[in-house]
């Protein structure tokens, strides 16, 4: 059995700072499924330097200079809008526009990434991407990861295509009613919410769709009833096991991703208060590997993925800990976004930076 | 053992002498660059050359299941691949079967699920859903918690919305239940079969079905009460046909407390006691006494109260938060 009321261990900050930069700087080729994801990769490591608040110390100007190009070469336009490729793995090849498509996804990460690394968006299309956020809206409201229904549909497409819209401060692109309609359609009697209509509930997809609602422009009535509400913050509890740390689905082990998708869908519903914040802290803590970077359980080899989503989620929590962990200056962080999943400052730059400017 | 010998690279092969490679474009500098095999290489040259070529042939079927063998998460060369089977036209039941082995080896991935989907809509046949139901069973005895592959049943069920796919729905469901009754996408699943899927023949006398459920969890919780997935069905249930908590406050009361010495020999199909082994009083239970005598209001929630401390401070501590918050919540009403 855990006992949480242990001294919390130090955060390895060298050790998860070096487990990114050297993913930054080369990736096994074992890992070649990665291939397709490389934005999502870049904003993990990035992100990760982000909230450790390292990226003016241990990256120089001239290495944050050549990642922003880098992001730039995949932004690509076409028929259907500008937006954001996950590298360079088909490029400037195809006579076929589909396969030079921006990902909704990956355009998320990458305006995300370009906000970090303080970017001044000057070469953003805007009204591209807004074409590009339209072509990728399915008639039943959901979004599809590329445009005319290309690439799976789910919630993670359409809560980066809400990111987008929010960032860019212009809604008009997309039927956000409908899309609402859609989230709501992934609601399970369990309180939490499937990738798909008739999915089980789901702790990533969860977080997903209550950050859409939160997200989107206001409605005609409330996105959530107060009993919804209460059903989706017990369940979500719920999800904290006696380890400390958060299950993805009822019955299932704990996993450092489930701390954030849990943990920011909490401070979604304002809920914050009613997670056991130390143990949380614990959980992740052990998650840590020897060698730098954080598993997704204890025992288990890191990865950008549960390295980024941890120290998100202790950045979240930070402020709640009990002065005893506060001993160890690791733990603190500065305040973070759960909405957009940045650093409120980085998502303070995003706001300023990406819209439209008004005359 | 010899080891296999290195697969011949399309660049040393004649049948592909007509194709120039286009390689990986990628300015200096690159960010979280994968140090491709060679093979991998290799193949993604010529895969972006036939695309750049705009070629669809039965070779571009063979090299995009090459690439797609190597990084089943390539989405272009899913992609490619489906544009090629339309437009040569390929036997549908050929491309099933290869998929059959591919999901079976890539289970987590988006892209071959994505791609049963689409070929399923190509030809959308009785006896291909069948088929499909069965396919996927299988995989769900290797690996009973995937959740692309119970999201894929869920969308064949529901896509070809057929009265004979749906019959034997809740035998799978039982089947399923039997191999563990703590696996939560079962009980998500027979929730989506019995209440999400349109009253179905048989299925008519809708009070007739919620009564079926409600005995249908209570025995289960009375085997392993325990079990989170069989008490959020429960509220579930009473949620769905709009019953309230209090309904099954009878049943739930025996969980909330230590084995009872005397417990009664009689059989109570409507509240089956918690069985000889079971682990009391129970979290989940006494949660859910709480909520009946929240319910309630007025005096009840006093008792309410007691329970939620005792979840605070002894059954369920790491919510105590929680626990103290709903405490609060209810003496402010």
């Amino acid at each position: 059995m855990y006992n949480h009321r242990n001294p919390l261990p130090p955060l390895a900050r060298a050790g998860h700072i070096a487990h990114v930069k050297h993913a930054l700087a080369s990736l096994p080729g074992s890992q070649v499924n990665l291939d397709a994801s490389r934005m999502a990769i870049v904003f993990y490591c990035v992100g990760s330097l982000d909230l450790l608040g390292v990226l003016q110390d241990e990256t120089t100007e001239i290495d944050r200079t050549s990642w922003r190009r880098w992001i730039w070469e995949q932004y690509a336009g076409g028929r259907y809008g500008t937006g954001f490729k996950p590298g360079p793995f088909m490029t400037k090849t195809s006579v076929h526009s589909d396969q030079e498509s921006p990902h909704l996804i990956m355009t998320y990460t990458a305006l995300l990434s370009l906000s970090i690394l303080r970017d001044d968006f000057s070469r953003l299309n805007r009204p591209g991407v807004l074409t590009f956020v339209r072509a990728c809206q399915n008639p039943n409201g959901s979004f599809s990861s590329m445009p005319n229904n290309g690439g799976d549909s789910d919630l993670r497409n359409l809560y980066c295509a809400f990111c987008i819209c929010s960032l860019l401060g212009d809604w008009s692109c997309i039927d956000v009613e409908r899309a609402i309609a859609f989230v709501a359609s992934c609601r399970t009697y369990e309180g939490g919410y499937g990738q798909l209509p008739s999915c089980e509930a789901h702790g990533g997809t969860t977080y997903l769709a209550l950050a859409s609602l939160r997200l989107a422009p206001p409605g005609p009535r409330a996105r959530l009833t107060p009993a919804e509400r209460a059903r989706s913050e017990n369940w979500l509890v719920h999800n904290q096991d006696a380890s400390g740390g958060f299950r993805g689905r009822t019955g299932k082990a704990s996993d450092t991703c489930y701390c954030f998708w849990g943990g920011a869908a909490l401070q979604i519903l304002g809920a914050e208060d009613k997670l056991d914040a130390y143990a949380f802290a614990q959980f992740i803590a052990a998650c840590q590997f020897p060698f730098g970077g954080i598993a997704k359980a204890p025992g288990q080899g890191p990865d950008p993925y549960h390295t980024y989503l941890s120290l998100a989620a202790v950045a979240m929590y930070a402020p709640r800990l009990e002065a005893s962990a506060r001993r160890y200056g690791q733990w603190e962080f500065t305040p973070f976004d759960p909405l957009l999943n940045a650093r409120v400052e980085t998502v303070r730059w995003a706001r300023e930076h990406i819209p439209a400017r008004r005359f | 053992m010899i080891p296999a010998p290195p697969p011949i690279l399309y660049a040393a092969r004649a049948e592909w002498a007509d194709i120039v490679p286009v390689e990986q474009y990628e300015k200096a500098n690159p960010l979280a660059p994968i140090l491709y095999s060679a093979e991998y290489k290799d193949a993604t040259d010529y895969l972006r050359a036939v695309v750049k070529a705009g070629e669809q042939s039965a070779r571009v079927l063979q090299l995009t299941e090459h690439v797609i063998r190597l990084n089943p998460a390539h989405y272009s060369a899913w992609q490619y691949r489906y544009e090629t089977i339309v437009a040569l036209q390929s036997p549908l039941d050929v491309e099933l079967a290869l998929m059959d082995e591919l999901a079976d080896k890539y289970l987590k991935t988006y892209q071959v699920w994505h791609h049963r989907r689409l070929l399923l809509t190509l030809q959308p046949t009785p006896a291909a859903a069948a088929a499909e139901l069965v396919f996927v069973a299988k995989i769900l005895r290797e690996d009973e918690k995937n959740y692309h592959t119970w999201a894929h049943r869920q969308w064949v069920l529901a896509f070809f919305n057929d009265d004979a796919l749906w019959a034997g729905e809740l035998d799978f469901v039982d089947a399923m239940m039997n191999r563990d009754v703590r696996n939560n996408s079962v009980w998500h699943h027979r929730f989506f079969v019995v209440f999400h899927s349109g009253v179905r023949e048989g299925e008519e006398d809708r009070e007739r079905v919620v009564r079926r459920e409600l005995i249908y969890v209570k025995q289960n919780l009375s085997l392993a009460p325990n079990n989170a997935s069989a008490w959020n069905y429960l509220r579930g249930v009473l949620e769905h046909s709009r019953l309230p908590f209090a309904t099954v406050a009878a049943f739930v009361t025996a969980y909330t407390v230590p084995h009872l010495a005397d417990a009664a020999d009689l059989v109570d199909v409507e509240n089956p006691p918690p069985g000889p082994g079971a682990e009391l009083p129970c979290a989940a239970a006494v949660e859910f006494l709480a909520d009946v005598y929240e319910e309630a209001g007025g005096e009840s929630t006093d008792k309410a109260v007691q329970l939620w401390k005792s979840l605070a401070d002894e059954h369920d501590t790491i919510r105590k938060k929680y626990w103290e918050y709903r405490i609060r919540e209810a003496m402010s009403k």
